[in-house]
């Protein structure tokens, strides 16, 4: 097979950091590439240079074996590559058709449009990927799961030669990414590729032809998928081993802290019922849609439920705001750090201190200082942050690093149960296990965790019990300590 | 005239019905429809032609206004606060000019264009490459514009004009006879509306400029990826809300026949509210020249119809304050409860244990 | 485009200092022997607290992530209301009201304001009206509502102890100033050190977040609008004892003014940043070239086009400043450590405007 697309030596810098030093690597037609790396290794910068978005500082970029000089998106396009992006890229406020249209429409350079021209070149794309969405729909008012659809629509109306998925799976469901990588392969006599990036090293081997690993900024080398495996590949990215140990909850009598009965909310989740006892690690798995995240929101009062009982440490509680879920006794580490968990552009003691504020004030209900950086210390240095002060803007830590922020800031609160949803996204492999260590340390201490991930692996290795949701209902229970993650994957993705 | 989004709806039946009560533009054409029978019932001459056309001669400069301001809105973010400025200083300096060295209306209106034009390229251009939101941007060149042309003329009333823009506001396309021996018809002005609304229209809807200033609303970093030149529509967008402003100075110094340099500024929050009631959205991406259209003639409507009932016209704001109160709450709590209804997750019926 | 201050203190007002500095030394310059005079000194001192109220009024809304463009039609209202009120318990003698009389007054006046904070924080706060419509709503129905309560006249003729508010002096200081002072205090108080002003910041830098981390944003944004509001009813009295009398449309251009302040003062029109000095500084700085310009004979509409310029200037010169700063921050990054910070998805990508 010849290579479709060809780095070589290609550098890259913003502003004084080197974001990319010398990355080579060749994607053949018609094969699955992977390209794996922790964050700042280069990956999206990466994806920027291929797609046109900005261009490399040096080195050369082929398509073809014919060398591209001034690459524009539209010129990428043109040639075959399209890119469908992490947030899908898509336009909300315009029709599934002008959303699927649109790239060529700009591609060919029309200065007027025929509404009968977009309306054809959305039938004909959607035709190629065998779905069917009505193509009047406003896109923002299409379920996520359709828009995902319309996105990969959009890559298919030209002459498409190479696909770049940027971290598909943090929004489409592995239902969805199997259908899409059904549509590729049935292309890929044509000779379609397809460069998939994720951190996500399962997934990754499950879809594979080769693999290429990047560390900051550069190649560590390109291997075919029969000779690596999930710790060769973990080795690769994070240049040392990384060994998991099993959550085991020792057997003792335990107090019950969280009693939920019969808990639903129309349109998010029915009729759910759980125990919580001290000290336990209890996972939540399910596929995206199962409605794990909105039953925690309901639990910490974001978007309270309908009906159904919350009863914490003996005593019911009503739950209608995020005030009353504390009361109680909540914490809640959200689904995304960046917009849900930190304030960005303040201080690390502000992130910590802010849920706990109140707490703060003295008699005349000024701000005790003492008593603030008194608890900032605490966290910062139990948590092991590393910051030189805590006045540093937020925004400039790692990801492993924030989201240490965030637990601090709800340890703080000193809850009963602590909420997790999906605590080591966007962390680097070995920073997630520590994280891992830290709620282990908090649960051995009395507190009561619910764990909620995407990642499978991460809730059965890090649970004594998985409850297993699909379509807003429980399904399941099981016993993590004694079923292996094999098993809890097949049950989730059957449910 | 219909909306750019559904432009291209084809189905009709019950779909349609349903999407038209969705939209704004229904509630806001029924609201016009119940306040003209009100009017009309206390005071028959206002559904006269001479009214009417009375009425939408005087509304045709805010409405001409109101279109650029449509633009600014549909491509995102705060609005433009500098389109009245710009409008009064083409006005004066347009006056001033036409009066040394004569010409005739088409020369004045294409120095007006081209001047209001470069007035509002300058807000593209400094929002686009320093960053900053255009309510600032926009009160700064306004401030700049306005406090120029005072300072520079020394603010004086011009009370006459070249005689062009009498001519040029007497002409009518067709003309009627009335009972007292006059005559009255329609004007060109009313129709440099029509146009601007026309124009407005095409390029929203039927060029590919119009749909990246929709796509630049809706998800600017997407609309870049796609490919659109964002500084190029970005300074579009601007200089054609100046050239409005111009085409709108024009039709204001043929209206008042005199050039107060006070006479346009002040009304430009009023003009944005018009455009909001018509259904445009702060956060970009949305809107309609229906909606715009009605929204500038509900104003319209309510200051004629002060007049005709005889209430002091300082009822006037207030009703436009309870209009403009009342219609961004109605349709903030309908976006709540849409967004409080929403299906997130497709719940099983009964749980197959 | 607004760095977020580190540290607190002058290091981060020091570029203001410098350029009130340079102004008042250009304005002694401009007006040899009647800038620097104890009559003009006194005069600014007057002037000041007006433009300094409302400034404060709206940088709190700003600091939300809002923005209050009633807050002139609300000071007219409180003004128009009390002075209503005292026509009203008088007898339509105003200027014999008792101070009883005038404080009840004064009073109902300032609940009239309160009401209308409520009203805007209630929009914004529980029906997610973007502030900017809520408030140009407010705004219009307010100047109404204003010139249907007079009639479209000037009323006047207050007594003397609300004059006296406006116009006497403690301690060789006019009492407005004084309470500027008194204000600024307790402000700098509220803002830096209670929980409020820290949720305040909080919810003006990430609402989402904030409402994630226990800050109830409902009473955080109806705080933030009655006071306000209160600042409006505050230059409403102030206002009325100065000029002796209400109109509905007394001192309509201040509401851009205040936004040039809040500019200047380098408040974020995003929410979240900006300091107490700073704006107070960037009133003092508009009041110097005001009162300036003024001796100078200037028109006062060259005062209205210097402002547009300074905010042009200050564009431009906020853009470079935080590029160089950028610049000196990489470089520093990369010289410490090669794992920077990392910002999860979206970290470099363009940032949208508005």
């Amino acid at each position: 097979m010849s290579n479709f697309l060809q780095l070589r030596n290609i550098y890259k810098s913003f502003v004084g950091v080197r974001a990319l030093k010398g990355v080579d690597f060749s994607v053949r037609a018609g094969e699955v590439h992977c390209l794996v790396g922790e964050n700042g290794s280069g990956k999206s910068t990466l994806i920027k240079i291929i797609s046109g978005v900005q261009p490399a500082d040096s080195g050369e970029l082929l398509i073809d074996g014919v060398g591209i000089t001034h690459a524009t998106p539209n010129e990428m396009i043109h040639r075959g590559i399209q890119v469908i992006y992490q947030d899908l890229s898509l336009l909300p406020n315009l029709s599934v058709a002008e959303n699927i249209a649109i790239s060529q429409i700009a591609m060919i350079g029309r200065k007027l449009i025929r509404w009968s021209e977009i309306r054809a070149i959305a039938r004909a794309a959607m035709a190629r990927v065998k779905i069917d969405i009505d193509l009047d729909k406003i896109v923002g008012d299409l379920p996520v799961g359709l828009q995902q659809m319309v996105a990969i629509c959009r890559a298919f109306t030209s002459d498409l030669k190479l696909l770049v998925l940027d971290e598909p799976t943090s929004s489409l469901t592995k239902a969805e990414i199997d259908n899409l990588l059904k549509v590729v392969r049935d292309m890929q006599a044509n000779g379609i590729a397809v460069l998939f990036i994720s951190h996500k090293l399962n997934e990754v081997l499950a879809i594979a032809d080769r693999v290429t690993g990047l560390r900051d900024g550069c190649t560590v080398g390109t291997v075919p998928r029969a000779e690596t495996n999930l710790e060769k590949l973990t080795e690769m990215i994070t240049g040392k081993a990384v060994v998991h140990t099993r959550f085991h909850l020792p057997a003792q009598p335990r107090k019950k802290l969280l009693e939920v009965r019969n808990l639903s909310k129309k349109h998010n989740f029915a009729d759910i019922s759980f125990d919580l006892y001290e000290g336990e690690i209890l996972g939540i798995a399910g596929l995206i849609g199962a409605g794990r995240t909105e039953l925690a929101l309901a639990l910490f009062g974001i978007s309270p439920a309908d009906s159904g009982t919350i009863t914490v440490d003996g005593q019911e509680r009503r739950i209608g705001s995020v005030q009353d879920a504390v009361e109680a006794g909540f914490a809640y580490v959200p689904e995304n750090r960046l917009t849900q968990g930190l304030v960005l552009k303040r201080s690390v003691g502000d992130n910590i201190a802010m849920a706990m504020i109140d707490k703060c004030a003295n008699a005349w209900g000024m701000i005790d200082r003492g008593r603030r950086t008194g608890l900032i210390d605490t966290w910062v240095r139990s948590l092991a942050i590393k910051v030189a002060n805590a006045d540093v803007a937020v925004q400039t830590l790692s990801g492993g690093n924030q989201q240490r922020v965030v637990i601090g800031k709800w340890l703080a609160t000193e809850p009963k149960v602590l909420i997790l949803d999906g605590p080591t996204v966007g962390v680097d492999i070995a920073a997630k296990s520590s994280i891992h260590q830290i709620v282990r340390d908090y649960a051995a201490r009395g507190t009561g965790v619910i764990l909620i991930s995407d990642e499978v692996p991460e809730v059965a290795i890090n649970s004594n019990r998985v409850l297993i949701m699909r379509n807003g209902r429980l399904r399941s229970e099981v016993n993590a300590e004694a079923v292996g993650t094999d098993e809890i994957q097949r049950m989730v993705e059957i449910g | 005239m219909s909306g750019p989004v559904s432009a291209h709806s084809g189905s009709l039946g019950g779909y349609a019905v349903k999407a038209l009560l969705k939209r704004n533009e229904f509630y806001l054409a029924v609201l016009i429809l119940v306040l003209c029978m009100l009017i009309t019932a206390i005071n028959p001459a206002f559904l006269s032609p001479q009214n009417i056309l009375g009425f939408l001669k005087t509304a045709s400069v805010n409405g001409i206004m109101a279109v650029g301001v449509l633009f600014v809105l549909i491509l995102g973010g705060t609005p433009d606060l500098s389109f009245t400025a710009i409008a009064q200083v083409v006005e004066y300096v347009v006056v001033l000019i036409t009066l040394a060295f004569g010409g005739n209306i088409v020369i004045a209106l294409l120095l007006a264009c081209l001047m209001g034009a470069a007035m509002g390229a300058v807000n593209g251009f400094v929002i686009h490459y320093f960053r900053v939101t255009t309510i600032i941007v926009s009160i700064a060149t306004a401030n700049l514009y306005y406090g120029m042309l005072y300072v520079l003329t020394g603010g004086s009333v011009i009370f006459i004009v070249h005689p062009m823009f009498k001519r040029f506001a007497e002409f009518q396309l067709v003309s009627f006879a009335d009972a007292a021996g006059g005559t009255w018809g329609i004007s060109l002005i009313p129709l440099m509306w029509l146009a601007t609304l026309v124009l407005g229209w095409f390029i929203l809807t039927r060029t590919f400029l119009g749909r990246a200033i929709f796509a630049m609303g809706g998800n600017e970093i997407a609309a870049q990826r796609i490919g659109i030149n964002t500084l190029w529509v970005r300074v579009f967008v601007f200089a054609f809300v100046g050239l409005l402003s111009g085409v709108a100075a024009i039709a204001h110094t043929t209206i008042v026949l005199s050039a107060i340099p006070n006479s346009i500024v002040g009304k430009e929050l009023e003009i944005i509210a018009a455009v909001v009631l018509g259904g445009a959205s702060l956060f970009g991406g949305k809107g309609t020249i229906t909606g715009t259209f009605l929204g500038v003639l509900l104003f319209a409507i309510l200051r004629n119809g002060l007049v005709l009932l005889n209430i002091s016209s300082y009822w006037y704001d207030v009703s436009v304050g309870i209009a403009i109160t009342a219609g961004i709450s109605i349709s903030a709590w309908q976006q709540l409860k849409a967004q409080r209804a929403r299906v997130n997750v497709n719940v099983e019926e009964a749980a197959a244990q | 485009m607004i760095r977020i201050p580190r540290k607190p203190g002058a290091a981060v007002d020091g570029p203001l200092y410098v350029i009130l500095v340079a102004i008042i030394i250009l304005m002694t310059i401009l007006n040899p022997g009647r800038f620097a005079t104890m009559s003009n000194i006194e005069s600014m001192l007057y002037q000041l607290p007006v433009l300094a109220f409302l400034s404060i009024g709206m940088m709190v809304t700003m600091l939300s992530g809002g923005i209050n463009l009633a807050i002139v039609s609300t000071a007219n209202f409180t003004g128009i209301v009390t002075a209503l009120m005292l026509k009203l318990m008088t007898d339509g003698d105003s200027a014999s009201a008792s101070a009883t009389i005038t404080i009840i007054a004064m009073a109902v006046g300032f609940a009239g304001c309160l009401l209308v904070g409520a009203f805007m924080g209630y929009l914004v706060a529980y029906l997610e009206v973007p502030a900017i419509l809520a408030t140009l709503g407010v705004m219009m129905l307010l100047d109404g509502i204003n010139v249907v309560l007079t009639g479209g006249y000037t009323l006047s003729d207050f007594p003397d102890s609300l004059m006296a508010i406006g116009n006497d002096s403690v301690f060789g200081l006019p009492i407005p100033f004084v309470m500027l002072v008194v204000v600024i205090a307790l402000m700098s108080v509220l803002l830096s050190r209670m929980p409020f002003g820290f949720k305040l910041y909080m919810l003006g830098s990430n609402p989402v977040s904030a409402r994630f981390s226990n800050i109830n944003a409902y009473k955080v944004l109806m705080g933030s609008y009655i006071l306000s509001a209160a600042f409006s009813g505050l230059t409403g009295i102030v206002m009325m004892g100065q000029f002796n009398s209400v109109k509905a449309n007394y001192a309509q251009s201040y509401v851009l003014v205040t936004v040039l302040a809040c500019f200047l003062g380098r408040v974020d029109p995003f929410g979240g940043a900006g300091r107490l000095s700073s704006m107070v500084t960037g009133v003092v700085i508009l009041q110097v070239i005001s009162s300036g310009l003024n001796l100078m004979r200037a028109d006062p509409f060259f005062v209205t086009a210097m402002w547009g310029a300074i905010i042009l200037v200050l564009i431009v010169f906020t853009h470079f400043e935080s590029w160089f700063g950028e610049l000196r921050r990489m470089a520093k990054a990369t010289a410490v450590n090669s794992e920077h910070g990392n910002g999860g998805p979206g970290k470099d990508r363009p940032r949208p405007i508005d």
